[in-house]
């Protein structure tokens, strides 16, 4: 009985569906009114079967289950909705094609009914055809569409835009999983994505991008290219096993390590520039949070900074700067960079930097004690508001030494400073660092009192004026004592500046021999206190070059130790170890060829020897 | 390979040096009677108030030998002697260095004696490297100028290495890396030239201990190559 009663049933749905599918036939030529109608018969579908199963619940519940082979009455709706779907493959073909369209309205721009999407993705999942009838036509729309996507933009915009748009679609895509599509889509879909947008353009975007983004210190942008990048790479290897993807992982790691490391030390420099913007005072407008953000990110690429003595250089001679000249934005936001670098480099790399801070907070109390120091107060002319940093030599960079022959006052002052600090620290030796001495002037200019904050070069050059209406280059020179170059410099920053304190005659942005300066009678400045020193600031070209050359000096002389080191050690070593060991030990990039040179200069000096019988075996000499 | 006699420099001390009134030393003229030709060649040569021939001395000798200054059996002559100083011979030198070699008559006719003495596998390595060190003319010099050093190339190898000694001649006069050559790398000229196969360099590894000049010209010549 239960038999004939499901088989009737079964009929009765058969010609229900089948008539329902076919009615679908060359209806409306409108694809998006074509799916409503679809729809509309799925949901029909779903109502009626529910409520048959609903009534002969029974039948159910006994007879189909007793029967293996019989399927529920709710499977057998489907299946013969399956069935007459596939009879009438138009429906099918003409519904897959309408949701195509609307997708790729939908990445268009357009505004696209969604849950219609969703509830016949749903209808082909139900049915079981979701992969084949589906997926995979829709899988190759996307490949097409983002192939030719791709292309354009590339073409259109710059790199930074590219990647944004990438970012934006990748995003869209991973949308369109939870909104409408299955959830197994989604690897595929990325991937595809991935594969269309990123990989094909992978050595474009590199090519074009990567350098500009470097120079242009673009770190979000460059964060950006790393994580599109890596997870392009994740991605497409997710079916695979796990080592190989570790590998391919490693393969984009190394690459970006590889091409970031590619322009020498330039990277180094640029970093350490960066943070020297962002640590500097006049950042307005950025939080501290954003600060610490920005900090975090600069620290990933500094990850991948092989040559971390360059950075280390450089940043030190900048922290210098700031420090001496109060220029640090927030000694807070220093010192959690400066922790920061200790948690990545270990505190050898950063104990010079921090013993500058201390040397920064000592002197503060030296200047108390001085202030109120029996010399100070007696030999000190009041009105002259003195302060000293007192620098331990081996924390701070090495600065040239530069002559200059001091007014007599400035003579005397610094004396009474050397004669208090050596009743305090006996034993020390005192260097004055002239270069980086700065002075507030008092000047009187006929409209008008001005203080002038400037260098101390600038103020032996000012005060020469005290004593005359007129000098030449050529006098300014003799009675001062300034290098030549740097003398220049400085009487460019008095009088072809935008600041001109000094008129030049001839006029000119360049000091020759036969110019002569004389005092700016017709001064005038908007504020009472100008700052006349933008230069001390400012790198030069050869600041940086000597900078970068003193790392690489030291790391031959670093070279050399090492290599005496373990030739020491182990007496005879063949050539293969050595230079494998000297990689391990040096902390620096360097290539096999400089490591040979060393070691051939090592044997010219007699350090070390080839082995006679051996020629790749080196021998020690003791 | 010895000077020209317009280079005249400082002699080494003689080591027999007792002149009798014919301006003669006079363990040479003991000598003359007991030694044989070779004696003789080297008084005709000798420069009597150095007491040891000197480089117009050289010359004068390789006239007699039939043979040119530049050739390279002056300088395995040389060799054999152990000459010190280039471009002169000392009497000891002379007599030692015949003795060993077994010479006795006419110096001339055992020539090729002393070509089959250098070539030895168990000596050339000696004379390659002498002949090295016989061109550190001033007293605390440890390279040779490129030039000098393309010559001896020529000279010592360039019969049995010819294709090499060719291309790594070029190579060293365009290259600016290096404007001498010391001992080291002129040791691993010869051993490069033995082991390596040219012009294939199929078993030249940059990796191994060659020194960077090595490395250099082999890369020049890949590139050359391509």
């Amino acid at each position: 009985m239960g038999g004939s009663l499901y088989q009737r049933i079964e009929k009765e749905c058969e010609e229900h569906i089948s008539a329902a599918l076919r009615s679908l036939v060359g209806q409306s030529p409108d694809l998006v009114v074509f799916l409503s109608l679809v729809e509309k018969c799925w949901q029909d579908l779903c109502d009626q079967m529910l409520m048959i199963r609903g009534i002969a619940l029974f039948l159910d519940r006994t007879y189909v289950k007793q029967n293996s082979n019989v399927r529920s009455l709710w499977d057998m709706g489907l299946q013969l909705f399956r069935k007459h779907l596939s009879l009438a493959p138009e429906v099918e073909h003409k519904t897959v094609t309408g949701l195509l369209r609307m997708i790729e309205s939908e990445r268009l721009g357009e505004a696209v009914d969604r849950t219609l999407l969703n509830h016949l993705l749903k209808m082909f999942t139900a049915l079981g055809i979701y992969s084949e009838s589906f997926e995979k036509p829709f899988l190759e729309c996307t490949s097409e569409f983002y192939a030719a996507e791709g292309m354009k933009y590339m073409q259109q915009s710059d790199v930074p835009d590219y990647l944004k748009h990438v970012e934006m679609r990748l995003h869209e895509e991973n949308e369109r999983c939870f909104l409408y599509l299955d959830a197994i889509t989604r690897k595929p879909l990325i991937a595809t994505a991935e594969r269309q947008l990123l990989e094909s353009h992978i050595p474009a975007i590199l090519d074009k991008g990567f350098m500009t983004l470097m120079d242009g210190h673009r770190i979000e942008d460059l964060q950006r290219m790393y994580s599109l990048f890596s997870r392009a790479s994740l991605d497409s290897v997710l079916e695979e096993s796990f080592s190989k993807n570790e590998a391919f992982c490693n393969t984009i790691k190394d690459s970006f390590e590889h091409l970031i490391n590619l322009r020498q030390n330039r990277p180094a420099e640029l970093i350490a520039k960066f943070l020297d913007e962002k640590l500097r005072a006049g950042n307005k407008g950025i939080s501290e949070e954003e600060l610490e953000g920005t900090l975090d990110k600069v620290l990933v690429l500094f990850r991948f900074i092989q040559g971390k003595d360059v950075f280390e250089a450089f940043y030190k001679k900048d922290l210098a700067k700031r420090l001496l000249l109060g220029k640090s934005a927030s000694i807070d936001a220093e010192k959690s960079m400066i922790s920061k670098l200790k948690t990545e480099c270990g505190s050898q790399f950063t104990n010079k930097l921090e013993g500058m801070f201390k040397d920064i907070e000592l002197s503060k109390e030296i200047n108390e004690s001085f202030k109120q120091s029996s010399q100070a107060r007696m030999k000190l002319p009041s009105g002259i508001e003195m302060s000293v940093h007192v620098l331990t030599t081996g924390y701070w960079p090495t600065y040239p030494p530069m002559d200059v022959r001091l007014p007599h006052e400035l003579n005397v002052y610094q004396d009474i400073f050397k004669e208090f600090y050596l009743s305090k620290y006996s034993g020390r030796r005192l260097m004055w660092q002239n270069s980086l001495g700065h002075c507030v002037l008092k000047a009187d200019f006929p409209k008008g009192k001005k203080e002038l904050a400037v260098s101390l070069f600038q103020t032996v050059v000012l005060m020469l004026f005290n004593d005359a209406q007129k000098l030449s280059f050529l006098d300014i020179k003799d009675s001062t004592g300034i290098e030549d170059k740097e003398l220049r410099r400085t009487l460019q920053s008095l009088a072809c500046g935008k600041v001109r304190v000094l008129q030049k005659f001839p006029k000119g942005r360049d000091v020759e021999d036969d110019d002569s300066f004389i005092f700016n009678e017709g001064f005038t400045a908007p504020l009472y206190r100008i700052k006349v020193n933008a230069i001390q600031m400012k790198e030069t070209v050869e600041e940086n070059t000597s900078t970068t050359e003193r790392v690489f000096q030291d790391r031959q002389y670093q070279v050399d130790a090492a290599i005496v080191r373990i030739m020491k050690t182990r007496k005879v070593l063949s050539h293969t170890l050595l230079i494998t060991e000297l990689f391990q030990q040096l902390k620096f990039p360097i290539k096999p060829a400089d490591l040979k040179k060393r070691i051939e200069s090592l044997i010219d000096r007699e350090y070390l020897e080839r082995d006679k019988n051996n020629p790749q075996i080196y021998n020690y000499l003791a | 390979m010895p000077p020209r006699a317009s280079k005249r420099k400082s002699a080494p001390p003689n080591s027999s040096s007792v002149t009798s009134s014919d301006g003669r030393s006079v363990s040479n003229k003991a000598q003359t009677k007991g030694m044989g030709k070779t004696d003789r060649l080297f008084n005709t040569h000798v420069n009597s108030s150095l007491g040891m021939i000197d480089p117009e001395g050289i010359e004068a000798l390789c006239a007699d030998l039939g043979v040119d200054y530049t050739d390279v059996r002056i300088l395995m002559l040389a060799w054999k002697l152990k000459a010190g100083k280039q471009g002169y011979f000392t009497q000891d030198e002379w007599q030692t260095g015949l003795k060993a070699l077994g010479v006795d008559s006419q110096l001339k006719k055992e020539l090729p004696k002393l070509e089959k003495e250098v070539e030895k596998p168990s000596n050339y390595e000696d004379f390659y490297t002498y002949a090295f060190r016989y061109c550190l003319t001033e007293e605390k010099q440890k390279s040779v100028d490129i030039e000098s050093i393309c010559e001896l190339l020529n000279l010592v190898l360039g019969v049995q290495f010819r294709r090499q000694v060719a291309s790594l001649v070029e190579y060293l006069k365009v290259q600016n890396d290096y404007k001498v050559i010391n001992a080291d790398q002129w040791i691993n000229f010869l051993r490069f030239c033995k082991e390596i196969s040219f012009p294939d360099l199929q078993n030249y590894d940059a990796n191994q201990a060659w020194p960077l000049i090595l490395d250099n010209f082999v890369e020049w010549v890949r590139e050359k190559q391509s």
